[in-house]
């Protein structure tokens, strides 16, 4: 391959979604260049050996969101993308009781009532209305969310589209939708289930990566974002990818490298070149520069804007609007390498629901509390842990016999409080001891024995993220998820088409629409709109298009 | 309908606070002839915890539509001039807001006054855009925007989306980029915290439970500045509800006070009339509630209507969090700094947004807020400045049900909280204390009938507001079961001494009923 620094387009970072977009900008003829600062691409979805005979999934560790579309485009199962879906998943309280979520309808039938007989018809109903909020929306995460304010030509064809859409579900339904889209997760479960522990169980999604509670509006909505994904079409089913999330940006990178693109690892972008109003290129930290028209970066709208741009390129509305986007971070991770596979007594031995998802809860009471700790600059005494043993699904994570855990902590701050003062410094060593305690003792209470099988456990606070994955503040999803940052808000008014002040300068990772989480939505539309603007549409029509 | 026409249709209205006044007078003005009946033993309802004396403060948004309705011009309310706002600072550098001026107690201008002028001119002219969708029911949305009963709300919606279009675009994209976040972030984006800031988000959190940091408290928090400044009646709440009884009665209204509703009337699907407690029976056409949507439901009967109406009207977020702690007082309390300038004012004790924040975390778990905030005013009693005073305060955010129950204890507590408070800036203030009053939410409740002691008898979010409100489906005042109407807070655009939601309903009753046109 020749080494001329010359490109057609690079990507600045290489995680899944600045993978995605560069693949479809090469299947479409384009040479494309991704430009990574870690030894590793994927950013946070990656797989990595952080202790002899493990992998860890070390940020994210569950698919679902990933957009069917752009798997088919891209061949990614052609290119070892595997997903294995879990069908149970439980939530465990401190006296010994469980409930156990099944995929199953019937089994799930026989569980709720075993704990709240009244609560069938309530789950049915909860059910269909979430299936009918993830209906509307996911034709929505693969459009380019239109300008209400100045419109073009384009923008009003996709508002007649959205407004036809609300026809079709009627009065009495877009009021539904409405409520959906504002409320809490625990006043919108309250409105259909009485059990605690179910509601427990079930308002988790509302919660995770998200600096509000379970009754803070709005978290109903960051629910859907964990609904709306499917897995093997199967909507709301969430799997393992075989190896590790990494799985997915290895993927990706193979289809990205099959159609030619080039990749430099181990050197960031220190600098986006800028031109008279034009991207010029990139500077690396190493010193290299490399020269496109178009730059689309994978970093969240913050660090790209206020960290690698000059401000005398922006507009001082435009910079403003960055500065002010909320991103703060508030999950934490364990990534544990396990002697045994735990115990749970309270569960069968043995229950299929043991491969899913598990947490310890008690009642959204107990979710606020952890909440009202983070807003206070603490991490949760008793915190929200999602966790998951994917080697009992798939051998290739531990050795054999041995089992490799993921836990995912809500909430984490990424400045914790000390002596009346916030500083992310203030996460030294006796702090993440501390963080890790509280977490794997909340463990501790619901499978006895546990930490004497922990070998080995990598602590991940958000100050972690940031540094690592250049996640800002350690914001799982490159930004909020709530309606002032949501569609044609995402992620500056005015610039949610993917396109930016600077000419040729586009966003394509999760602080575009329509968000974070491994989806590779954002990616796939911001290719769209540059293939679009390079006229190169045609072509990209069919690379989308191809099977 | 097989009315007939030949004597005056008939509707009587439940509760004689301002939004069962405003929807009498609407419906009398119309050629209806009214009956309000209000168990208590006098006008004002929330104003005056139902003639027994006073509740609220100020008057900030009585809607002009409202008072045309009952025949009454501003001048004639007998409101004062727009009362200066006194913030209590933690550090002792008050803040006094006299209209456009702001500075400390001291005279010296305050460093982010521009910011904060800057920001309140921002959210009136946001609340501007949002006015014309107060004046009328919320839009039907969806499908029903495209039959003919539906244009007359897409005519509303193009005002309002005229109102948006008049604004600078950038405006226009803040305008749609705030409206559903949170008022903590709006205002700490253009101020540093402090009680600048905290005044403005008090704004947002007063009468309700949510907290600074939740999304749409910035939607609450427009509703709010669509008003003007607030003002004082002369006579207190008790002289202004009487104003607006004696102006509906002028509309040939009768009031009959000591009348409790105790059922409504049905026959055949159709509302036929009232029954009092005393088992007498009102014959109406109609009848018109300015309860919550639950009491009215019950007075009904759940019968009347589907499952998935009372599931939603039960699910009904309405638990209040506005206690009102009144304090007979030996003489006026002292601020150092503000002799003189106490009197009459609004007092804010609320020292930064991060207070806030901590005031409104006990609530959730039904505990009582050891650091609370609150609204205050001091009058002078009659004996003159230097006499006898008295000392109100409305405090957030009290639950309605504590964990450990209102005991005594807890009733103390929650005093003394306020009153230790208070005290750090006047000093000597708990000496002064002769007679201590409080009413909870739950004590509220008691005396005004209103869900939980709601401010708004229902929480006024995005997922309770416009055509949510007071519940989806019948947020266009008409219930589900015909002839009966929602003509109270709990109604579109929810509550405040405004008579909005009244006078609204009434018009949809009276075009209803046809009789629209005969004015
Ligand atoms: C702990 C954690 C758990 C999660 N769990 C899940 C989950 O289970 N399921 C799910 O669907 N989602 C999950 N998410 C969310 C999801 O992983 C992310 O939203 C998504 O991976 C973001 O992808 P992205 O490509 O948009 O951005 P990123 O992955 O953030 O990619 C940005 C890339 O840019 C690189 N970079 C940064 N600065 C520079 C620079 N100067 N020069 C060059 N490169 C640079 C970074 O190294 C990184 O590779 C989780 C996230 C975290 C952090
Ligand atoms: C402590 C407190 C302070 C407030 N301060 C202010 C303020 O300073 N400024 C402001 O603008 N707003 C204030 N409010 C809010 C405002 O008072 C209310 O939103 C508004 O008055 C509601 O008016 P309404 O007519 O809809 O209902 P209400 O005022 O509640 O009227 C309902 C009436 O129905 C009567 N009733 C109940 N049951 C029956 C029955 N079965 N039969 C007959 N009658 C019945 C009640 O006695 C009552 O009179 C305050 C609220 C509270 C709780």
């Amino acid at each position: 391959m020749s080494r001329s620094d010359h490109f057609d387009a690079i990507v600045a970072g290489g995680g899944h979604n600045g993978l995605t977009a560069a693949c479809y900008m090469a299947r479409a003829g384009m040479r494309v260049l991704v430009v990574e600062k870690n030894d590793w691409l994927g950013g946070a979805a990656v797989s990595r050996e952080l202790h002899a005979g493990w992998t860890y999934s070390n940020c994210s560790y569950v698919c679902s969101l990933l957009r069917p579309e752009v798997v088919r485009d891209l061949d990614l199962p052609q290119h070892g993308l595997q997903v294995i879906p879990y069908t149970g998943g439980a939530t465990f309280t401190r006296d010994g009781d469980y409930f156990a979520y099944h995929s199953d309808h019937r089994a799930l039938e026989r569980e709720i009532a075993r704990l709240s007989p009244r609560d069938v018809e309530g789950y049915e109903r909860f059910s269909i209305a979430v299936m009918r909020q993830c209906r509307f929306i996911r034709p929505l995460l693969l459009r380019t969310p239109p300008d209400p304010v100045a419109p073009r030509p384009r923008d009003v064809a996709e508002l007649v589209y959205l407004l036809r859409r609300f026809h079709d579900l009627g009065p009495r339904e877009t009021g539904e939708a409405m409520r959906f889209w504002t409320a809490s997760v625990g006043d919108y479960l309250d409105g259909f289930i009485e059990n605690p522990l179910i509601k427990a169980h079930l308002a988790g999604s509302g919660i995770i990566g998200t600096g509000l509670g379970v009754y803070s509006p709005g978290t109903a909505y960051v629910l859907l974002h964990h609904y709306m994904g499917d897995v093997d079409g199967a909507v709301g089913a969430w799997g393992f990818a075989r190896g590790g999330m990494g799985a997915v940006s290895g993927a990706l990178a193979r289809a990205f490298r099959a159609a030619g693109g080039e990749v430099v690892t181990c050197s960031g972008v220190e600098r986006i070149l800028v031109e008279n109003g034009r991207v010029t290129g990139v500077a690396l930290a190493n010193g290299d520069t490399y020269r496109a028209p178009v730059v689309a970066s994978g970093m969240d709208v913050k660090r790209t804007f206020l960290g690698h741009v000059e401000a005398q390129h922006l507009p001082d509305d435009f910079l403003k609007a960055v500065r002010r986007f909320k991103i703060r971070g508030s999950s934490g991770k364990i990534n544990i390498a396990l002697d045994a596979m735990p115990r749970f007594p309270a569960a069968p031995e043995d229950a299929s629901f043991l491969s899913g998802d598990l947490h310890v809860s008690e009642s959204l009471a107990e979710l606020e509390r952890a909440y009202d700790d983070w807003s206070v600059g603490r991490w949760s005494a008793e915190p929200y842990v999602d966790m998951l043993i994917p080697s009992r699904i798939d051998p290739t994570m531990a050795p054999p016999g041995k089992h490799m855990m993921t836990v995912f902590v809500q909430y984490a701050p990424y400045d914790p409080e000390r002596d009346g003062r916030r500083d992310p410094a203030h996460w030294d060593e006796a702090a993440r001891t501390a963080f890790a305690d509280a977490v794997l003792d909340r463990i501790e209470r619901v499978s006895p024995g546990f930490r004497d099988l922990v070998l080995h456990a990598e602590v991940r606070t958000p100050v972690d993220l940031e540094r690592e994955v250049g996640l800002t503040e350690g914001n799982i999803f490159q930004g909020e998820l709530t309606f002032d940052q949501l569609l044609f808000n995402r992620p500056v008014p005015g610039y949610a088409d993917y396109r930016t002040p600077v000419k040729g300068l586009y966003l394509v990772g999760s602080s575009a629409h329509p968000g974070g989480g491994v989806m590779a939505a954002p990616g796939a539309n911001a290719a769209r709109e540059i293939l679009r603007d390079a006229r190169r549409l045609d072509r990209t029509e069919r690379a989308f298009r191809a099977a | 309908m097989a009315f007939d026409h030949n004597r005056r249709p008939r509707a009587v209205v439940i509760g004689a606070g301002v939004n069962g006044l405003a929807a009498a007078a609407t419906l009398a003005a119309r050629g209806v002839d009214v009956t309000v009946v209000e168990r208590g033993r006098g006008p004002g309802g929330m104003m005056t915890g139902a003639g027994q004396g006073e509740l609220g403060h100020f008057v900030w948004n009585l809607h002009p539509a409202a008072l045309a309705e009952l025949g009454l011009g501003a001048a004639d309310l007998g409101l004062g001039a727009e009362v200066a706002t006194v913030l209590l600072a933690a550090d002792g550098r008050h803040v006094v807001i006299e209209g456009e001026a702001i500075s400390f107690a001291d005279g010296t201008p305050h460093p982010d006054a521009a910011a904060y002028r800057a920001l309140r001119a921002r959210l009136a002219r946001f609340a501007a855009v949002l006015a014309p969708l107060a004046t009328a029911a919320p839009p039907r949305l969806g499908s029903g925007m495209l039959n003919r009963a539906g244009l007359s709300d897409l005519a509303q919606l193009a005002r309002t989306g005229l109102g948006l279009r008049r604004l600078p675009r950038d405006a226009r994209r803040e305008f749609l980029r705030v409206l559903l976040s949170n008022a903590a972030d709006l205002v700490r984006d253009e101020l540093p915290d402090g009680p600048l800031a905290a005044s403005l988000v008090f704004d947002a959190i007063l009468g309700g439970r949510a907290a600074p940091g939740a999304p749409g408290t910035v939607l609450a928090l427009l509703w709010r500045h669509a008003g003007g400044g607030r003002r004082r009646p002369a006579g207190g709440m008790a002289a202004l509800a009487r104003r607006i009884a004696g102006a509906a009665e002028a509309r040939g209204v009768t009031i009959r006070y000591d009348a409790t509703a105790a059922g409504i009337e049905v026959e055949g699907d159709r509302v036929r009339g009232l029954r009092l407690g005393s088992g007498e029976v009102i014959a109406a056409e109609m009848v018109l509630s300015s309860l919550g949507a639950m009491p009215t439901l019950r007075l009904a009967g759940p019968a009347h209507f589907d499952a998935e109406a009372c599931r939603r009207i039960r699910g009904l977020r309405c638990e209040g969090t506005t206690a009102r702690l009144d304090l007979r007082l030996a003489e006026m309390p002292r601020i150092e700094g503000l002799d003189g300038r106490l009197a009459g004012a609004r007092l804010l004790l609320a020292p930064s947004v991060a207070a806030i924040e901590a005031a409104c975390r006990p609530v959730k778990y039904g505990a009582i807020p050891a650091s609370p905030v609150a609204e205050v005013l001091i009058e002078p009693g009659d004996g003159g400045a230097e006499g006898p005073a008295h000392l109100s305060a409305l405090v957030q955010h009290v639950p309605y049900a504590p964990e450990c129950g209102w005991t005594e204890a807890a009733r103390e507590a929650l005093a003394a909280a306020v009153i230790g408070a208070l005290g750090t800036h006047m000093p000597g203030l708990p000496g002064l204390v002769t007679e201590s009053r409080l009413a909870t939410p739950r004590d509220i409740e008691t005396m005004t009938g209103a869900p939980g002691g709601h401010w708004h008898h229902a929480e006024l979010a995005a997922d309770q507001m416009l055509t949510l409100r007071p519940v989806n489906g019948m947020a266009r005042y008409a219930s589900s079961l015909p002839g009966l109407w929602f003509c109270g807070a709990g109604a579109h655009p929810g509550g405040d001494i405004t008579g909005l939601p009244g006078r609204n309903a009434a018009l949809a009753a009276a075009a209803d009923l046809g009789q629209g046109v005969t004015r």
